[in-house]
């Protein structure tokens, strides 16, 4: 009985593992596989087998930091904030200090489901990521997210902010991963100006540096083609950019179902340009101008 | 002496007896094991809810098949999917066997979660949209207790050598590129899922023959209804009436979904106000309450009629009956027509069996010059093709890659076909035949669909439920009764509940920063192409479920709450400015073609 007590006791609390790399891989699949005492108990022994300075330290630090804060149920917030700052403290020019910033900026912005975040200072938080960590790619995720929080308002003014802010961020870092985010956040700005041609030409931008997974097979292009058809049509009576991508929708994703709203949208341009037509006095299209619109109605 | 060897007796007879018993049941359950499973056989148990027609034959005779083909690989030196050889793997074991754990759909929820919980869950188990399970559990039960298909799906299927998929990458060899397999979610593939289904209405061809004189069923929705007509005055040979249509409120669902739903279609041209090509809840909310439309909105008043004028052949007291009800009533032959999905149809077939010939029909549609739906019919309704009846590899699984072989193996071109023929449905696979009496549920991938999502939960949905079911069973009860005690309720709590689910969307982020974290570790520690595709993964996930979530649910409760930001123009409608715009460039010679 004593030896199983022994025994049982030896499983408890936090072990020196004999590689704490292999433990903080063995930790994230289990936080992957939502076993989160299984995830914490690996962290903590990453950590006590390494010291302050070793990289792994901070490592498994931060990953004890976000198992705290985002498992559920068992969250323990104050305790993910901690241990966010103690990575801070300790390594704070590494990776793990950046992403652990970024997710105290997240903290303040994921409230719960009957609050309201409070934005000037989620915004200040992720000015802080943006400061400290300006070339770090958690700099650039806070950025768009910082940028999105202003969309929120809805409000003319703010969106216009955003815009100016995305150029500028574009042209310093003209390679980031994130242009397609913040070109669709772009996008949205737009939508709330009003300004129709740059609300497509940033759809557009945001296509260009769309990412795709391609193991996704419920990722694909349908739905932004679908967008941008219609931005094209409603908001700039662009007739050509509009028909362009209906067509790539119907070729390129024959089994979507916006199909055949993106063949009545053809056939509606090309009704009303042949009544427009007619208004302004012009000849009609030819044929070979107005190729068949792949069905309708 | 003797009085000693009672008092011993007498003090542990009973504790004798609760050890001898359980001995008993030692000794039994081990024999038992050791004769299902030799120690040269590898056990593999598949647990399922599929307890119609032909599903346990078609399984029992894939695992014979199965048993010859393992036998064959390990001992011709064949390989898994990472290269090691079975053989070298699995020395003492040359067999394997395959069992079924037929579960009934009312429990299969319930044997899920305790099976799984419990640690005693089979190797392969069916999950998916079944059993009352929540969305939210089974994505948990799916991450927690299921390994991954990922690792199979980039890779041609071992199984198919010899076939014209033999360097097809697996996922691909699946009719929807394996979606059925997908957890959006989870950003994962956990199941192999191995059939396709559809619905349509099936119907007793000797029977309308006889009491109609039709050879086949009528596809125009007028004829249709003469039909059922004509059917509803004969009487069978016990003086009773025939029943046109055999329903119950499971069937009702799919009338409702594929067909009476159809001419609520042009409402999403007035109402898509986000115009991303649906009219979402918040949509139809928003559209009744600004006044964009009613109940008296033709469509979907059309809509009512419909239900009225089809439901008339239902049986009586249909809403209070179940599926066996109806399916019984079909295969007694006191009715001509029946909806149901494909996962019926071998077993519609088998009670046929020497009593009459089963045929197949799509849904009756009005023609185009019908005088009261002409105008809102503008084609069949759309069905999205994808694959079912999904199957994981529980973590409980010792043999977890002898399990996915075989989940390989029934989701070969010849696995799948004959799977599929057994099963008397739709393959996954492409390149593969199906049965005859399937020719007709070919899906609709170019059609319309609803734009009538009243759904806001919590009270409103119970009044609509209520309402709707006394529209069903009581003839007086009209579609202005229904306005009148539904719209002005709907129109005052909807945006009580609307805001209630809103919490479900924050919720709902909170999970996902769990999921994202989860990714952004994965792809920290990866490296080369691997690192790469993982912050592919984590980009379009934080882009598409966060970033832009939150923008588009502040656009949404503004919309709900002030009206959409169009304003009275109509989502599909082109503004002044617009049209100029278009004359403009029609001027300059820009139209586009």
């Amino acid at each position: 009985m004593a030896a199983v007590c022994l025994a049982l006791a030896a499983g408890c609390g936090p072990q020196a593992a004999g590689d704490p790399a292999e433990a903080i891989k063995a930790g994230w699949n289990s936080y992957r596989m939502g076993e989160f005492n299984q995830a914490v108990k690996a962290f903590e022994s990453a950590q006590a087998a390494t010291k302050p300075g070793d990289p792994l330290y901070a490592q498994a630090l931060y990953a004890l930091a976000t198992t705290w804060n985002l498992r559920r149920p068992g969250e323990d917030e104050a305790l993910a904030r901690r241990l966010y700052e103690k990575v801070l403290q300790e390594a704070p020019k590494s990776d793990e200090a950046a992403w652990s910033l970024l997710a105290l900026a997240r903290m303040q912005q994921l409230v719960q489901a009957d609050q309201e975040p409070d934005y000037p200072a989620v915004r200040q938080a992720y000015q802080e990521v943006i400061d400290r960590f300006p070339e770090h790619l958690a700099a650039h995720e806070a950025f768009v997210h910082q940028q999105a929080t202003w969309l929120t308002t809805l409000r003319p003014e703010d969106a216009q902010s955003v815009v100016d802010a995305i150029d500028k961020f574009v042209a310093a870092h003209p390679k980031s991963p994130f242009l397609n985010a913040v070109y669709s956040v772009q996008s949205c700005a737009y939508g709330i100006l009003k300004q129709g041609e740059k609300h497509l030409q940033a759809e557009l931008r945001a296509l260009e540096h769309r990412e795709l997974d391609p193991t996704n097979p419920n990722m694909d292009n349908a739905a932004v083609y679908w967008g941008i058809a219609s931005i094209a049509e409603f908001e700039c009576g662009d007739f050509a950019t509009a028909r362009k991508f209906y067509r790539r929708l119907i070729g390129e994703y024959p089994a979507e179902q916006r199909v055949y709203g993106a063949r009545v949208a053809l056939k509606r341009m090309d009704d009303l340009e042949a009544k427009t037509r007619k208004e302004v006095g012009l000849p009609a299209a030819t044929p070979a101008a107005a190729p068949a619109t792949g069905g309708g109605q | 002496m003797t009085s000693r060897v009672f008092g011993f007796v007498r003090r542990w007879f009973a504790l004798g007896v609760v050890l001898a018993v359980f001995g008993w049941a030692v000794i039994t359950i081990l024999a038992m094991r050791s004769d299902e499973a030799p120690s040269d056989t590898i056990l593999l148990r598949v647990g399922h809810w599929q307890l119609e027609a032909g599903v346990r034959d078609g399984i029992n005779a894939l695992a014979a098949d199965y048993q010859e083909v393992w036998h064959k690989q390990w001992e011709g030196g064949g390989k898994n999917a990472d290269g090691q050889v079975w053989r070298e793997l699995y020395p003492d074991k040359p067999k394997v066997k395959v069992v079924q754990d037929a579960i009934p759909e009312t429990v299969y929820g319930q044997w899920v979660t305790t099976q799984l919980i419990g640690g005693t869950a089979p190797d392969m188990m069916e999950i998916g949209g079944v059993g009352g399970i929540p969305r939210t559990m089974e994505i948990q039960y799916w991450n927690r207790y299921f390994y991954s298909a990922r690792p199979y799906i980039n890779r041609p299927n071992p199984h198919n050598a010899g076939t014209e998929l033999a360097d097809v990458p697996f996922r691909l060899t699946f009719k929807d590129t394996m979606r059925g397999g997908y957890i959006e979610e989870l950003q994962e593939y956990v199941a192999f899922p191995v059939s396709q289904f559809a619905v349509r209405i099936f119907y007793n061809r000797d029977l309308l023959k006889k009491l109609t004189g039709l050879d086949k069923a009528p596809t125009e929705y007028r004829a249709f209804l003469a039909a059922c007509e004509k059917i509803q005055g004969r009487k069978n040979p016990q003086g009773k009436p025939y029943t046109p249509i055999a329903a119950s409120a499971y069937h009702f669902q799919m009338w409702e979904g594929n067909m009476f739903n159809m001419v609520t279609y042009p409402a999403l041209r007035k109402i898509d106000f986000n115009r991303d090509g649906f009219a979402g809840n918040d949509e139809v909310y928003t559209a009744f309450k600004i006044g964009r439309v009613s109940f008296d909105y033709p469509p979907y008043r059309a809509k009512f009629k419909m239900i009225r004028e089809v439901s008339q052949y239902f049986q009586n007291g249909y809403t209070g009956l179940n599926r066996d009800d109806a399916v019984f009533l079909f295969a007694q032959q006191r009715a001509v027509f029946i909806t149901t999905g494909t996962w019926d149809a071998r077993g519609l077939q088998q009670q046929a069996l020497g009593k009459f010939t089963v045929g197949v029909m799509d849904f009756p549609l009005p023609l185009p010059t019908d005088p009261e739906y002409g105008p809102y019919i503008e084609g069949p309704n759309y069905e999205r093709p994808g694959s079912g009846a999904p199957f994981g590899i529980t973590r409980f699984c010792m043999y977890p890659d002898v399990a996915a072989d075989f989940m390989l193996f029934l989701c070969s071109q010849r696995g799948n076909e004959k799977l599929n023929q057994y099963f008397g449905w739709i393959p996954a696979i492409i390149h593969t035949r199906e049965d005859p009496l399937l020719k007709g549920f070919e899906p609709h991938l170019v059609g319309v669909y609803e734009a009538i999502n009243v759904n806001l939960g919590g009270e409103t949905l119970i009044k609509w439920q209520q309402v709707l079911s006394k529209f069903q069973v009581d003839p007086n009860y009209t579609i202005d009764d229904l306005q009148r005690d539904f719209e002005p309720f709907y129109k005052d709590k909807g945006l009580k509940d609307f805001l209630e689910q809103q919490k479900d969307w924050r919720r709902g982020i909170q999970i996902t920063e769990q999921g994202l974290a989860g990714m952004r570790a994965r792809a920290l520690v990866a490296g080369g192409d691997q690192a790469q595709a993982d912050w592919i993964r984590y980009r379009a996930t934080l882009m598409n479920r966060q970033v832009l979530m939150e923008i588009w649910h502040n656009m949404q409760m503004v919309m709900v709450e002030k009206g959409p930001i169009l304003g009275d123009i109509g989502p599909y409608e082109y503004s002044p400015e617009v049209l100029d715009k278009i004359r403009e460039r029609l001027r300059q010679g820009k139209d586009g073609h």
